[in-house]
């Protein structure tokens, strides 16, 4: 008798699991300030005409989308009932969440893909159920956004952060006459670079030099690595290039805030940041750590992806959408280019306008 | 209350298994100061009588007393409390930790320094150098375990046993790793327990040494009990006869075998492995059964196993139906029609989590598949419920697992097993070890049925009668070499031992 | 009487405890909300569980015999990277390579299934001839995997850009269906799925192969004895296993119309989980063909359920978690000694 006893607790240990987690269940993406939202999402009283939106980011456990996700939850408050969930970093996984929306029979779906080519196939699902779908922070093919006029993208355009973390360089090399430390014209820079082969990387690495050239100033490329946008392998790297290159370095470049920070500790580890021994460094994302060596001054600055701005969008398209509508400016506050795409801006952030980014 | 005779007295005790009657209303009653000698088959029921007494089965029916008061145990630590504990067949010492501390596993004295309980080591070892001088032990207390002797580690156990204050003490085959010189130590120590009161509850095959020591002896078969009787009244045949039921006028069956020409020779066949068997000639006859004996560590097994293929050789010839071959596998043993038995049933033989029907047929799976590479289910079946039928394996069907089986009939599953791919040639290492007397017999009149079909045996054998009763001709190894090959018919124990002696020292 | 019909229902329940779980489980989510009940939801999540028990078997026959194959994942990836790779739209902008001509789809496939076995192949010559643990082969092997693929996808002109614009003929592999379309439909995937395990099947109880690979596990010095080729056996089953994982591959690729070379990540993780949940022993000879299905089925009702039902992300790793343990030490006990 005592298996059947402890089958029946499985169950119930399951089940109350399920229960336990009801309150919050809804609103997976609530952390903190978006938890107050959570009743409303899944009550039905309350969800009463509001439409229901299935929602799948590509990876829970991604700094930046938290705050997209938070944000859309918001953005939700009282407008529309969403369902987020994680597809885990796969794919596939993301595919059969989209199938158990369309089961679920939800009224229009926001998708952050995992793997931008594989749009096509969640589009042509879309389409067959005829429930309209929002893209958003990873953009689908061209030609797989043409399939369907019910498809929206929401995004940044990643070359823009590239070119704005080099219009920091510059506007520091033209005010900062010292800033050419051997006097020769030429910047010397070192590039931190994401994870090799993917597109934010290729694409910030490449504009944001562009952006120096563009400007008129020299460059010289002393060393370039990749740190895979970690913060620790960002040190380790930006030791080795200071081994290497030493004082020749003018200026750091880093892929995003995580390694620009590992790259500040070992410039502090050799001597930077004190009596005047200075090298500017700048990243990307505007990070709540990387705010505060902002404020210390030993980060020139960064560069703002307006989480809260592309979740508010991707949220208010969506619920148009939902309800047969079609999204215009001024029902969702950004403009709409080519009838499909939303490309929220980029910010620039310095110790001047670091409230932009808190 | 009036003292009882006996200081332990499991009456009437009564355990089913489904489907099994494992013990019908068995009663063991033994007395202070006694060696008790608990004797049967193995599946007689004696393993499962201790676990009822250790608490590890529930009985039943029935009761236990101690000293006459009723007792109830649920585990072997309990019983421990009781002062009932067991010496077990194999020994699982600690044995990276020295000798007291496995005395005093999980009761070390402790003294307290400051708030801090710490292990009082010296006290440790006076209690422990007292115990073993009461005993008569020779040991040191500080003495690493796995450097000690397996005769040495059963010192411990019982020393241990005693510090329990044990009244009763179980012991499960203590002899069946000890050599001579240390069978005699054992029996000092058992004396020396006996004055003190303390009752031993003997677990042994070897009919010998049961009417050298034991002053009762409990027999059971099937679960019953047979009866208890003094020691002095029985003899070998008696306690036989009484265990599997039946008057063995006859241990050996009649053989009519009639070995005919040369079928495999060996030429100077030396192990890969210094220390092992070398230089090894002999000739085994089509039809013939050729005995090996020797003393444990004469190689042996290691000899019969490199013909087999399992072990390398440096030198050496062997030739079968007087062509060479080269045998580097057991596939290419089984291939020249050769089959092995192991020494090692559960470690080499049988697969234990598969069924009686996989196990018999794993050998021989090439014989049931058909163009499509899909096994012949029904064939298969066929040949194992004849086999089981032929060779009279005890299991409730060809689904059941062989673990489960009694150590006898998983030898015949085995052996089954090899009899599938109609071998010419059958290595039988130790095959009746383990085997219960009933099942011996069986598989003596197997082993003498297969020589008269013509199949050609060689037999290891540690048991004198065994090899005299079965061989046609008897090889004796000593120390890796062959000292000499005797007629079966005139050998004596006497012969054999001279020979396995030989080149020892 | 009594006594005898409460042992008989212990047996069945411990006979057919993967069952009664994946029963209970479907139960207590269907309590929690009745539209969970329906055709749609059964096709899916048989959709979902078709690539993972394809994967699924693979990793049984390995740890049948007493191993445990690693590279599963990492194979996946590899191979839907080369299906996909092979198996582009020859209208695609950005294919892998540019002057490819139009394969017949089933050479792509092929191929790809024949890299997985490739790696079986190996992995199994690594374990049987270098003795080498399978726990340590196959951790190699899907370090070496995944770079080898790294490799492959970085080359020119791709350079590690998601792969895209399958051909439709491939596409329809992965979303196609027979019958009319909606919930009555069959997809293909669960077509191959079943056909797989009916293979998978036959080989396990009909073949010579499957009978040494549960010998193998259940005691490999018994089989050497015996006189079975264990080394052979062991090559060919890792290998069998490989090409299990590259089929898998190849159908995640058409699935989802695309791959990269993190595709696969950690299946071999779910894959083992599965099994041993579906009563596989990890100390081998002790598995089956159902059994793994169930343990496949289980996950793939708990991923579906529980976020049909609205149950927090993190909690449903929790509840994973829970299943793998309690399943395990539930099955166990048909083969503890009883008491």
């Amino acid at each position: 008798m005592r298996k059947l006893v402890a089958s029946t607790l499985v169950a119930a240990m399951t089940l109350s699991v399920v229960g336990c987690s009801q309150s919050t269940g809804s609103q997976p993406a609530s952390g903190g300030d978006g938890s107050s939202t959570a009743p409303a999402a899944q009550a039905p009283a309350a969800s009463e005409g509001n439409p229901k939106i299935g929602v799948a980011i590509y990876k829970f456990d991604d700094t930046f989308m938290t705050g997209v996700r938070n944000a859309i939850s918001k953005a939700a408050e009282g407008k529309a009932e969403v369902d987020i969930v994680d597809s885990q970093n796969a794919q596939p996984t993301q595919n059969d969440k989209v199938d158990l929306f369309i089961n679920k029979k939800v009224s229009a779906l926001a998708i952050n893909p995992v793997d931008r080519t594989a749009a096509g196939v969640i589009i042509d699902k879309a389409k067959q159920a005829n429930i309209p779908i929002v893209f958003f922070n990873r953009e689908p093919m061209p030609e797989d956004m043409q399939k369907w006029d019910k498809v929206y993208y929401v995004g940044a355009k990643a070359e823009e952060s590239g070119t704005i973390s080099g219009q920091l360089l510059v506007d520091f090399w033209n005010s900062h006459p010292e800033a050419d430390k051997n006097k020769d014209g030429v910047m010397q820079y070192v590039m931190l670079k994401g994870e090799p082969g993917h597109q934010d990387a290729e694409l910030r690495t490449k504009f944001s030099v562009k952006a120096i050239e563009d400007a008129g100033i020299k460059v010289e490329k002393v060393a370039e690595d990749t740190a895979m946008w970690d913060r620790v392998k960002g040190q380790e790297k930006m030791a080795a290039f200071l081994a290497a290159a030493g004082d020749k370095i003018e200026a750091v470049l880093a892929n995003n805030d995580d390694m620009a920070l590992g790259a500040i500790e070992a410039l502090k580890a050799a001597g930077y940041f004190t009596n005047g021994k200075y090298i500017p460094v700048v990243g990307v994302d505007a990070t709540a750590p990387a705010l505060k060596e902002l404020e210390a001054g030993t980060l020139l600055g960064t560069v703002l992806n307006d989480a809260n701005s592309q979740g508010r969008a991707t949220l208010n398209i969506a619920t148009a959408l939902a309800k047969g509508e079609t999204p215009s400016k001024e029902m969702i506050g950004f403009d709409i280019t080519d009838g499909k795409y939303v490309w929220v801006p980029y910010k620039k952030i310095t110790k001047e306008n670091i409230n932009d980014a808190k | 209350m009036v003292q009882s005779a006996y200081l332990l007295e499991m009456n009437n005790i009564s355990k089913e298994f489904p489907g099994v009657k494992a013990l019908d209303n068995v009663t063991l009653k033994v007395r202070p100061g006694t060696v008790h000698a608990l004797m049967g088959e193995n599946g007689a029921g004696k393993s499962t009588l201790m676990k009822c007494l250790f608490g590890i089965y529930k009985p039943d029916g029935g009761e236990i007393k101690l000293n006459g008061k009723r007792v109830t145990l649920n585990s072997s630590k309990e019983a421990l409390l009781h002062g009932i504990s067991m010496i077990h067949q194999e020994l699982h010492p600690v044995p990276f930790r020295n000798v007291m501390e496995n005395i005093w596993l999980g009761r070390f004295p402790v003294k307290k320094i400051g708030p801090f309980p710490f292990v009082d080591e010296k006290k440790m070892a006076s209690d422990t150098k007292k115990l073993f001088a009461d005993l008569g032990m020779d040991l040191d207390p500080y003495e690493i375990v796995r450097n000690l002797s397996v005769s040495k580690v059963q010192s411990i156990e019982i020393a241990k046993a005693v510090s329990y204050q044990s009244k009763v003490i179980v012991m499960d085959e203590p002899t069946s790793s000890l050599t001579g010189n240390e069978v005699e130590q054992l029996f000092t120590i058992i004396h020396e327990l006996k004055s003190r009161g303390v009752a031993i509850i003997y677990i042994s095959h070897k009919m010998e040494e049961i009417l050298r020591i034991s002053d009762d002896v409990t027999i059971m078969r099937d679960g019953k009990l047979i009866g208890t009787w003094r020691a002095a009244e029985l003899t070998t045949d008696l306690i036989i006869s009484k265990m599997v039921g039946r008057d063995l006028t006859q241990r050996y069956p009649q053989r009519s075998n009639t070995p005919g020409d040369v079928l495999l020779k060996v030429e100077g066949l030396t192990s890969a492995f210094a220390n092992s068997f070398r230089n090894v000639s002999f000739e085994l006859r089509k039809g013939e059964i050729l005995g090996v004996g020797g003393l444990v560590g004469a190689q042996r097994t290691e000899l019969i196993e490199a013909l087999f293929g399992l072990r390398s050789i440096s030198a050496g010839k062997v030739y079968l139906h007087g062509k060479e071959v080269r045998i580097r596998s057991p596939r290419e043993a089984k291939n020249h029609k050769m089959a092995l038995l192991t020494e090692e049933r559960r470690v080499t033989g049988i697969i234990p989590v598969l069924p009686v029907l996989e196990n018999t047929v794993i050998a021989n799976l090439a014989k049931y598949e058909n163009r499509f590479f899909l096994l012949d289910e029904r064939k298969r079946r066929e040949d194992v419920s004849q086999s089981i039928e032929k060779l009279r394996v005890k299991t409730p069907s060809m689904k059941a697992l062989i673990k489960n089986l009694s150590g006898g009939n998983q030898q015949k599953v085995l052996l089954a097993r090899w009899l599938l791919t109609e071998p010419d040639i059958l290595l039988l290492d130790e095959p009746t070890r383990g085997v219960d007397v009933g099942a011996k017999y069986e598989i003596y009149t197997i082993i003498a049925d297969l020589a008269k079909q013509g199949k050609s045996i060689i037999m290891i054998s540690s048991e004198m009668p065994e090899l005299l009763g079965m061989s046609d001709r008897i090889m004796v190894m000593s120390n890796g070499q062959l000292s000499g090959v005797i007629d079966g018919a005139e050998a004596t124990e006497e012969e054999i031992m001279r020979l396995a002696t030989m080149h020892l020292g | 009487m009594n006594a005898i019909t409460q042992k008989k229902i212990q047996s069945f329940v411990t006979q057919n405890a993967i069952y009664i779980v994946l029963v209970v489980l479907i139960a207590g989510i269907a309590i929690y909300d009745t539209n969970f009940l329906s055709i749609t939801t059964l096709r899916d999540i048989l959709l979902q569980s078709s690539t993972r028990a394809i994967i699924a078997l693979g990793a049984a026959f390995v740890l049948i015999t007493g191993g445990t194959d690693l590279s599963a994942g990492r194979v996946v990836g590899l191979t839907a990277v080369i299906s996909a790779s092979l198996l582009q739209d020859p209208n695609y902008p950005r294919r892998f390579f540019p002057d490819l001509p139009d394969l017949p789809l089933l050479v792509p496939i092929l191929i790809a299934i024949a890299a997985g076995l490739l790696v079986g192949l190996i992995n199994g010559i690594i374990v049987s001839r270098f003795s080498v643990p399978p726990f340590i082969a196959t951790l190699g092997m899907m370090v070496i995997v995944y770079g080898v693929n790294s490799i492959y996808f970085d080359m020119e002109p791709n350079q590690s850009q998601p792969i895209g614009g399958l051909r439709q003929d491939f596409g329809q592999l992965g979303t196609g269906f027979i019958g009319p379309s909606g919930p009555y439909s069959i997809p293909y995937i669960v077509i191959i799925a079943i056909v797989v395990s009916i293979l998978v099947w036959v080989v396990f109880n009909k073949t010579r192969l499957g009978k040494n690979m549960y010998a193998i596990g259940g005691n490999i010095q018994a089989a050497t004895v015996s006189g079975i080729n264990v080394g052979l056996n062991l090559i060919i089953i890792y290998a069998i296993a490989g090409g299990l994982y590259g089929l898998g591959g190849v159908l995640e690729a058409a699935r989802t119309g695309g791959a990269t070379n993190n595709y696969g990540n950690m299946y071999e993780l779910d894959a083992i989980a599965a099994c041993v949940v579906g009563g596989v022993s990890t100390s081998g000879g002790i598995g089956t063909v159902p059994g793994v299905l169930a343990g496949v089925l289980i996950f793939g009702v708990i991923n579906y359920g529980l976020t049909f039902i609205g149950v927090n992300p993190y909690w449903q790793l929790i509840i994973k978690g829970l299943i793998i343990v309690a399943a395990v030490a539930f099955d166990i006990r048909k083969y503890l000694a009883k008491k």
